[in-house]
């Protein structure tokens, strides 16, 4: 018993904690196994080298009979129809003479051609500021946020963050502290160059070597003046990666060389390979190098993230090989998510668990659906109906139950910061009695959010106008918004252009001016404010002082109605059953409740570097939840009959390593709420909330400043500062642990008079059905034949029954079977 | 710099092959230069310096010390500088030391790993001896910023920082009289003695090095070099007795010396950030300084002692100089203005304000100038802080400006390469020269 007790305790303060990544040490580069293509492709197949500081990275593809691809640029063999006019260095093309040749590849017994126009090789090509230079220092990490890109700089140098400034930027390397960064007469002498080389110290250690593209870049820009790019000069207007997303490589092929785009307002094209930057959505599964090659290393999939100034786009790989003595297992589909997910396990080759027993799904779903574990009766009759039918009766009847609404209040409550110190006793009553109400009611998603978002008037009278005063200004309202409803975290775009994602500091504003004239009136009665839509008022840029004009998403600058209030077209576009984001953000989040983990997560930071663990699967989900009217209950009903949500947590040989495709279903803490109404269960001890309606239990708290309670701060109860989902944390601590050990909260419970095994006891129960009854409370199972045993010797060996029943229940309540929703 | 070194070991080699290595001139030098960015007092790899002598033969993490007297074999900083291994070899991620500088360290060891300096606690810097400058190049490539410009005190001659160098012209025709060579690479300040005699240029390469050199105006001739230090010298004053010399350097250090001996008198490290300027009261009781630090301060000159801190610019302080009641001081700033300030109490008593930075303030009688990004220069009374008179028509930043009362013309230096000179009586035009010998525009 001791040593059940020890594992469980163990369990709870580590057995969930994150592995750190192992550093991968600079391996070697596998050679590529050509094997025998049929076809081999060439990207670019013509292109054009305008200059002489022009080249191309060329990518050959390898097409073979099962229809595989494989990337064979490292393999490959290329020789120019004239050397005097066109070379090829190490996968790179390199102009020299005008003039018209083709580059023919071989690799793999098969041949293809890339057809080259070289031009303006007389004159020199000047190194242009914004797309040199600054992509250089962007390259070589000189402006991230750390370092000189931070809002103070560093040793007095300050670069505007990955360079969205360029007007900053400009100043600051060519004429600032009277022009000791640059030396034209002697380019290597710049500073510029010798503190990132290390030559002279460098608080920020060698960023730069001779070797780097951004080292010639940086350094033929100090020897042809520091000039900044003549007016009108062309402006890139996209780029475009090679290989197109989606490609899926099968082991042996494994790695991918990337070529970047830079298309330009005046139709020229040049390569930007060398001076992208990449990153891997997950290192784990594929690394990027400087030069753009991804190298695989394990089965999955990893978006690769190209930036080249402001633009960002990413290329989607999939890697697989074969697993020795995989066989998928042809598993039965119940519905759509299991087609979606089986057919992501087959190509990653994971084989699903089979599904769990009913007395796993019962717990599992009247947590998951209502908070609360089930009654002894109901746990006791669900088991004994023989119907085939049941589980999809019982998710029915826990879908229509009031603890549903109440239940999912208290996740959205979280998301939309109800508090009483925010806004008031009696505000936070009605704004979530509103909230549950939409649940009750099972009110459409679209509707929802136009309710909320659009709300006016009183915020007693209308309570959905509480969204106003929790966004508390207009960047509080364009972030929740963003955060909530786009799945977008925003906040870096109020200074700057966001680093990692394709907002810009302009759609900030831009979608700040829908929310700019909305007004927030305190009246004459505690707690109301009335909140309203002023007539005029508008925003600026700080950065540009530029007045923007309304702005959204993929549809850029809109012109709402003068009189109407802004709001309404906002929402108007957003619950668009079109909209990319708005269903598909809903969809993920309400997946992410019911297993632990988005099918994006975090749920709420949807971006290009963070991609979905099964992309088809989401689609499918969010067009079903529009296509259904944005019926929340709708996809909650799917999702809870298919399989892979019923699927057993344990593991196979086949899948032991997967954490995020859902071929098992991953154990997790029950979250502070769930857990203390279990704990109530178990013993049949409510909590008293002071100041709320008897009966009501942890999951109901309408806000966690009403009721303040230790157990529950502990397992993690947010306060509600923010809309984010993180700030409800999961990590298991040491805190958790004693609580369970030896915490007032169960001691009390388990010395309580009334609890459930001393009035078992007063009421002449024998052992074995009070310990079955333990059993069934907390972990909706009879004990096993072994634990019963094990209970009974334990009763006996203790002498007195009491004092050992309490033993028996505290190491109930200490299994991992019963603080993880499994 | 290497060049230069490797050229003197050459010579030192073929010359005096059986002298004994002198650790401050020969093998100071080479600490200095290929291995104080990583083991110096900013960062200290490996937990070993080699910013002094003492710390530069002691061990850092390695158990062997890093330097041991005829011990070459036992000596931890020569195995690093001679490994086979690139993981291992100093300097790390760049090229092997040269062979014959190898070998220098070699036989310094085999010879006592001695010390020849003033003192071993001492930076190496401060006295390893002083470079020879590299020549400026014929004809240049492209303009330097002029940031600084002087009159001889007959006005027959405008002293203009160059490129390693400074060059001479005669501020009526622009004709270029002379190049004084054997200057630090940029130059930020020139300053003439009282009595015209001598030419003191604060100079130096960013990040590397900084200096005053002290040259005969006459005849070019380098009679001193004074305040080296590892970063560049923004500005220098003779006294106005001009015995003595005060320097600002970019280390943050302002230090007075004797001219006549060189010795240091008084080293003031109040401020936290470059210090820009630096200016004498006339009886020389008192220093004014402008910094980085976004303060200006004015310190007893005797002592050193710090009498007042202003912090009104809140920004960075780039000119500064007494007001003649001696009561008060002007400074300028990145705050695009002139704050008037009292030294007792460093109440602000009055502002002007500028269409840009404004640089440095040069004091010149009963009046000083302004240099600043407007493009122009202004002419205010120091006393009355009355505008007397603005010089336009420079197309870029003024950065530099000077005054030479007997001949009553204004010069001022440009970030795009011109000397502009102006008639102080009219504001009319003198000359515009583009102080880049031999540049083709």
């Amino acid at each position: 018993m001791k040593r059940q007790i020890l594992l469980a305790l163990t369990a709870l303060t580590c057995g969930f904690a994150l592995l750190c990544p192992t550093l991968r040490a600079e391996e070697a580069l596998e050679p590529v196994n050509v094997g025998t293509p049929t076809k081999i492709e060439v990207f670019p197949a013509a292109f054009k080298l305008q200059g002489p500081r022009r080249k191309m990275q060329l990518v050959v593809t390898g097409i073979y009979a099962d229809g595989q691809v494989q990337d064979l640029t490292r393999a490959a063999q290329f020789a120019s129809s004239d050397a005097a006019i066109v070379s090829v260095d190490n996968t790179v093309a390199h102009p020299h003479k005008d003039g018209n040749a083709e580059i023919t590849i071989t690799v793999g017994g098969q041949t293809t051609k890339s057809t080259v126009e070289v031009s303006a090789q007389a004159t020199p090509q000047a190194v242009s500021f914004e797309y040199d230079m600054l992509a250089a220092l962007s390259k070589q990490g000189c402006n991230a946020g750390a370092c000189h890109g931070s809002p103070s700089g560093k040793g007095g140098f300050r670069l505007s963050l990955r360079a969205f400034d360029s007007t900053v930027d400009k100043l600051t390397l060519i004429r600032e502290d009277l022009g000791r960064r640059t030396n034209v007469l002697s380019p290597d002498e710049s500073l510029l160059l010798a503190k990132p080389l290390m030559k002279v110290p460098h608080g920020g250690g060698m960023k730069l070597k001779k070797g780097d593209a951004a080292y010639t870049v940086m350094r033929d820009w100090i020897a042809q003046g520091c000039k900044q790019d003549a007016d009108g000069s062309p402006k890139c207007v996209k780029i475009e990666v090679y290989p197109p997303t989606g490609r899926l490589l099968k082991r042996p092929a494994h790695t991918q060389q990337i070529c970047v785009l830079a298309h330009f307002a005046d139709g020229t094209i040049r390569d930007v390979t060398e001076l992208a930057c990449y990153s891997s959505s997950d290192t784990e599964i594929a690394d990027v190098n400087v030069g753009g090659l991804v190298v695989g290393h394990n089965r999955g999939e990893a978006a690769i993230v190209v930036r080249y100034m402001e633009f960002i786009e990413s290329c989607f790989l999939t890697f697989v090989k074969d697993i020795p003595n995989y066989a998928w297992t042809n598993p039965p589909s119940n519905n759509y998510i299991d087609d979606l997910v089986h057919a992501k396990l087959k190509q990653l080759q994971y084989l699903p668990s089979g599904t769990c027993s009913d007395e796993e799904f019962l717990r599992r779903v009247h947590a998951d659906v209502i908070g609360i574990l089930p009654t002894v009766e109901e746990t006791q009759k669900f088991l004994a109906d023989a119907a085939p039918d049941k589980r999809a009766k019982l998710i029915n009847s826990l879908l229509d139950r009031p603890e549903y609404a109440k239940f999912w209040a208290l996740k959205w409550g979280d998301l939309l910061k109800m508090t009483s110190t925010q806004i008031g006793g009696e505000g936070v009553y009605k704004y979530h009695r509103w909230l549950q109400h939409s649940f009750e009611t099972n009110m459409p998603y679209d509707q929802f959010a136009r309710e909320l978002l659009g709300a006016q008037g009183s915020t007693l009278e209308n309570a959905a106008a509480n969204f106003y005063r929790t966004a508390t200004d207009t960047n509080d309202a364009v972030e929740s918004i963003s955060q909530v409803f786009l799945g977008s975290r925003l906040q870096c775009a109020k200074c700057h252009n966001h680093p990692f994602e394709r907002w810009t500091q302009d759609n900030y504003y831009g979608m700040a001016a829908f929310f700019t004239r909305v007004q927030r009136k305190k009246s004459l009665r505690p707690d109301e404010f009335f909140i309203y839509s002023a007539k005029a008022g508008e925003v600026t840029q700080p950065r540009t002082g530029k007045q923007m004009k309304p702005w959204l998403p993929l549809k850029g600058d809109v012109d709402p109605p003068a009189d109407a209030d802004r709001r309404n077209t906002f929402t108007g576009w957003l619950t668009q059953k079109e909209n990319p984001f708005f269903g598909k953000i809903e969809a993920n989040r309400i997946w992410s409740h019911l297993f632990g983990r988005g099918i994006v997560e975090p749920n709420d930071d949807f971006r290009e570097s963070n991609p979905p663990a099964n992309a088809a699967l989401l689609d499918a989900l969010s067009k079903d939840f529009a296509e259904h009217g944005f019926d929340r209950k709708h996809v909650m009903r799917t999702i809870l009959n298919s399989r892979t949500y019923q699927a057993d947590f344990r593991p196979n040989d086949f899948n032991k390593d997967d954490v995020k495709y859902c071929s098992h279903y991953q154990p997790r803490l029950m979250s502070a709420e769930q857990l203390l109404d279990a704990i109530c269960a178990v013993t049949a001890l409510p909590e008293q909330f002071a100041g709320l309606p008897a009966g009501t239990k942890a999951t109901q708290i309408p806000a966690p400043d009403l009721v303040k309670h230790e157990f529950l701060k502990i397992f993690g109860q947010p306060e509600r500062q923010t809309v984010c989902q993180c700030e409800r944390t999961t990590d298991s601590n040491l805190g958790m642990a004693i609580q369970f050990f030896n915490g007032p909260l169960i001691y009390n419970k388990l010395r309580d008079q009334n609890n459930r095994f001393r009035k078992l006891l007063a009421a002449n129960k024998p052992d074995n059905e009070i310990i079955t009854e333990l059993y069934l409370s907390a972990v909706c199972r009879k004990p096993t034949e072994k634990e019963l045993q094990a209970s009974l010797s334990h009763i006996a060996a203790k002498g007195d029954k009491i004092i050992a029943l309490e033993d028996i229940c505290w190491a109930i309540l200490n299994t991992n079977e019963f603080l993880f929703q499994h | 710099m290497r060049r230069h070194l490797t050229l003197l070991v050459l010579a030192f080699l073929a010359s005096e092959a059986s002298a004994q290595v002198s650790f401050k001139k020969d093998i100071a030098p080479v600490l200095l230069n290929n291995c104080l960015a990583c083991h110096g007092p900013k960062k200290a790899e490996g937990a070993y310096r080699i910013d002094t002598y003492e710390r530069a033969i002691a061990p850092g993490e390695s158990a062997t010390a890093a330097f041991l007297a005829k011990m070459v074999d036992g000596s931890e900083g020569f195995r690093r500088l001679t490994s086979g291994d690139v993981k291992e070899r100093m300097p790390l991620d760049g090229d092997p030391l040269p062979a014959e500088t190898i070998a220098l360290i070699k036989k310094w060891i085999e010879e006592g790993a001695a010390f020849d300096g003033p003192d071993p606690k001492a930076p190496l810097a401060s006295y390893i001896p002083p470079p020879t400058h590299p020549a400026a190049p014929p004809a240049y490539a492209a303009t330097m910023p002029i940031t600084a410009v002087t009159f001889a005190n007959d006005g027959t001659q405008l002293y203009v920082g160059g490129y390693h160098e400074v060059t001479v012209w005669n501020p009526v025709d622009g004709a270029l009289i002379r190049r004084i060579a054997n200057v630090g690479q940029r130059t930020f300040a020139l300053a003439l003695s009282p009595d015209g005699t001598l030419l003191a240029v604060g100079c130096g390469t960013p990040g590397r090095l900084g200096e005053v050199r002290i040259f005969n105006a006459a005849t070019g001739e380098l009679q001193k070099v004074l305040g080296t230090t590892s970063d560049v010298v923004f500005d220098c004053a003779f006294s106005p007795q001009g015995d003595k010399i005060a320097v600002a350097a970019a280390d943050g250090s302002i230090r007075v010396f004797q001219v006549a001996d060189g010795k240091d008198v008084l080293n003031i490290t109040s401020h936290s950030d470059w210090v820009f300027a630096i200016a004498w009261n006339a009886d020389a009781s008192k220093l004014a300084s402008a910094s980085r630090d976004k303060t200006a301060k004015v310190f007893d000159a005797k002592t050193g002692e710090l009498l007042i801190t202003y912090s009104g610019h809140q920004q960075a302080v780039r000119g500064v100089l007494f007001h003649p009641d001696n009561a008060e001081v002007y400074s300028s700033g990145s705050d695009n203005k002139i704050h008037r300030w009292k030294i007792a109490d460093a109440a602000k008593t009055s502002e002007l304000a500028f269409g840009g930075e404004v640089y440095k303030l040069t004091s010149a009688g009963e009046f000083f100038l302004t240099s600043s990004a407007e493009q122009k220069v202004r002419q205010f009374k120091a006393k009355e802080q009355a505008a007397v008179r603005e010089y336009p028509g420079a197309k870029d930043w003024v950065l530099s400006a000077a005054f030479n009362l007997p001949t009553k013309r204004i010069a001022g230096g440009t970030f795009d390469g011109e000397v502009k000179v102006w008639n102080a009586d009219d504001g009319k035009d003198v000359v515009t020269i583009l102080a880049a010998p031999g540049l083709k525009k």
